[in-house]
């Protein structure tokens, strides 16, 4: 393939990955998924009721990894069997994924605060309403760039992998950086604003969510609202970095071209890593140097 | 009716090899410092999400990497080579941004609760944790154990795909391939499980005093992979 070609078509997979990757934490963070969410399901039992979606379906990866595996192999059935256009079929296959995802997520919002009636948690069916629509969108969105990247890989670049399976592995893919990353701005910041910035949780606050939003009470999209300012975009980026990177080394050093040629491109690959080592010390050194070591807010509940 | 011995008899090699990969994801997963919920909170030491799951989304994306090489070229080094480096861009980009969130979203610096003295850089620990909290970030001995981690989990699951799709069968290579691929994602995640109820929660990777436990995973992953190798090879060699 023409090298200019394919750094094209390697850009275009790294848009839709960064894209990609904020939708997920979005819509984790409108329908509280993954790791934070333990602090949503337990602050009813420590006498904290609130109005914030509960869902969690399962873990980040699993749940990213069904959708974009039902949205790709809807896909791949519509293009095989019924030879329709790829983007109609991609389209398609997103909306029956977020159609599922929504249906999840119904019941894990029933079941999760139904649970803690007897913490007098109340099942809000305002939240039910006003959440699941933004939770399917980002789906679909999440699913639809999934799906594209994909689809480019298979279509273009000629992966042989079948379209269902790379679909889900970008799917895990995308849910395990969205839960490593973007969830860390949700849970030990957005949820504990009452807590002095620049502290882990105490974990004599679990549970001590904040429960007043800007205005009113806080709901789950005031949560995405505070987290699309960075842990969204750092998601994206994250993943954007993975997708972009793991496929620029075979892009730039084709394997097939020759035998010493695949060999540079793992070292490339090995160098990259290098890289990203040496720029993790220099930002811990940085925030050792303009932190300082802890010192405890006397204010605050000793554990 | 399938020859079992036969069969199992001309994949010998492979075999051992299959058993070889999920070893080494088993053991790649032990060095992946991960904090699960407590680390999301930062309330723990390493990348805040589950074992299995970080462990299973670097593994996979050496898979792809590994694929997309080995549709090209046939040295088994090359393609388990390819597929190692892929799983360390997957989980070093992933620490990297985990690190942005915890020093410019939370606002800690990255500090390890296991140990009084970063056995790599020698910096005090310590001094640096948030009071209540066991630990927070990824410092840099555990970012280099998330490497390695990584590195092992995607030599392996490379090493599992290239051996399945060696085993000789009658069926059509676009069929192999489908198998191949889903059955090395299956030993994967096996070997990933094993790894992670061994370790039981939370770890920071080869500075974590229950990095001792390597040898009980060993043993069950042998025994269970050495399993699934045979119906892998059943399966694919048997259509």
């Amino acid at each position: 393939m023409d090298p200019l070609i394919g750094m094209g078509v390697l850009a275009l997979m790294g848009a839709a990955a960064v894209i990609a990757g904020i939708s997920e934490d979005s819509e984790s963070n409108v329908g509280s998924q993954s790791n934070p969410n333990s602090q949503v399901q337990l602050a009813p039992q420590m006498m904290y009721p609130h109005r914030i979606f509960n869902k969690a379906i399962s873990g980040e990866p699993p749940s990213n990894a069904l959708m974009c595996a039902i949205g790709g192999t809807t896909a791949a059935i519509l293009m095989d069997a019924l030879g329709m256009s790829a983007l109609f079929s991609i389209t398609i296959g997103a909306f029956v994924a977020a159609l599922a995802h929504g249906s999840y997520s119904t019941m894990s919002f029933f079941g999760r605060p139904t649970s803690q009636s007897r913490f007098k948690q109340p099942v809000y069916m305002d939240i039910l309403r006003g959440h699941i629509s933004p939770i399917m969108a980002y789906a679909f969105v999440t699913t639809f760039s999934i799906v594209i990247i994909s689809y480019i890989m298979i279509s273009v670049l000629n992966h042989p992998f079948p379209l269902a399976l790379l679909a889900f592995i970008w799917g895990t893919a995308v849910g395990a950086i969205g839960s490593s990353t973007g969830d860390v701005h949700y849970g030990a910041e957005r949820q504990y604003q009452n807590t002095e910035y620049g502290s882990g949780v105490n974990a004599a606050q679990s549970g001590n969510i904040v429960r007043n939003g800007e205005a009113g009470l806080r709901n789950g999209i005031d949560n995405s609202w505070f987290c699309i300012k960075f842990g969204g975009p750092a998601t994206g980026l994250a993943f954007g970095m993975t997708v972009f990177l793991s496929g620029w080394i075979t892009m730039v050093f084709d394997p097939s071209i020759s035998q010493m040629i695949a060999w540079a491109s793992v070292i490339a690959g090995l160098l990259i890593v290098l890289v990203l080592i040496i720029f993790n010390r220099m930002i811990e050194v940085s925030s050792r140097k303009s932190y300082g070591p802890y010192k405890a807010d006397n204010d605050e509940v000793t554990a | 009716m399938i020859d079992y011995v036969g069969l199992m008899a001309d994949n010998l090699l492979y075999l051992l090899l299959i058993v070889v990969g999920g070893l080494l994801v088993a053991i790649g997963v032990h060095f992946v410092p991960v904090g699960g919920a407590p680390a999301a909170m930062g309330q723990a030491t390493g990348v805040g999400t589950g074992t299995v799951q970080l462990a299973a989304g670097a593994g996979l994306t050496g898979l792809v990497t590994a694929a997309a090489v080995m549709r090209v070229a046939d040295d088994m080094l090359l393609v388990i080579a390819s597929g190692m480096v892929g799983a360390m861009i997957m989980i070093g980009s992933t620490m990297l941004v985990g690190n942005f969130m915890y020093i410019y979203g939370v606002g800690v610096t990255p500090a390890s609760g296991k140990v009084k003295y970063d056995p790599i850089t020698k910096d005090r620990q310590d001094l640096y944790l948030s009071q209540g909290t066991e630990g927070h970030g990824v410092p840099t001995s555990c970012y280099i154990s998330g490497i390695i981690g990584g590195g092992l989990g995607g030599l392996g699951g490379a090493m599992v795909y290239f051996a399945l799709l060696s085993v000789t069968n009658a069926t059509t290579a676009l069929n192999v391939i489908g198998l191949a691929s889903i059955l090395a994602v299956a030993i994967f995640f096996i070997n990933a499980v094993i790894a992670s109820y061994n370790i039981g929660g939370t770890t920071e990777g080869f500075i974590d005093p229950k990095f001792k436990r390597v040898p009980k995973a060993i043993v069950a992953s042998i025994v269970v992979t050495f399993l699934s190798a045979i119906m892998s090879i059943i399966i694919i060699g048997g259509i």
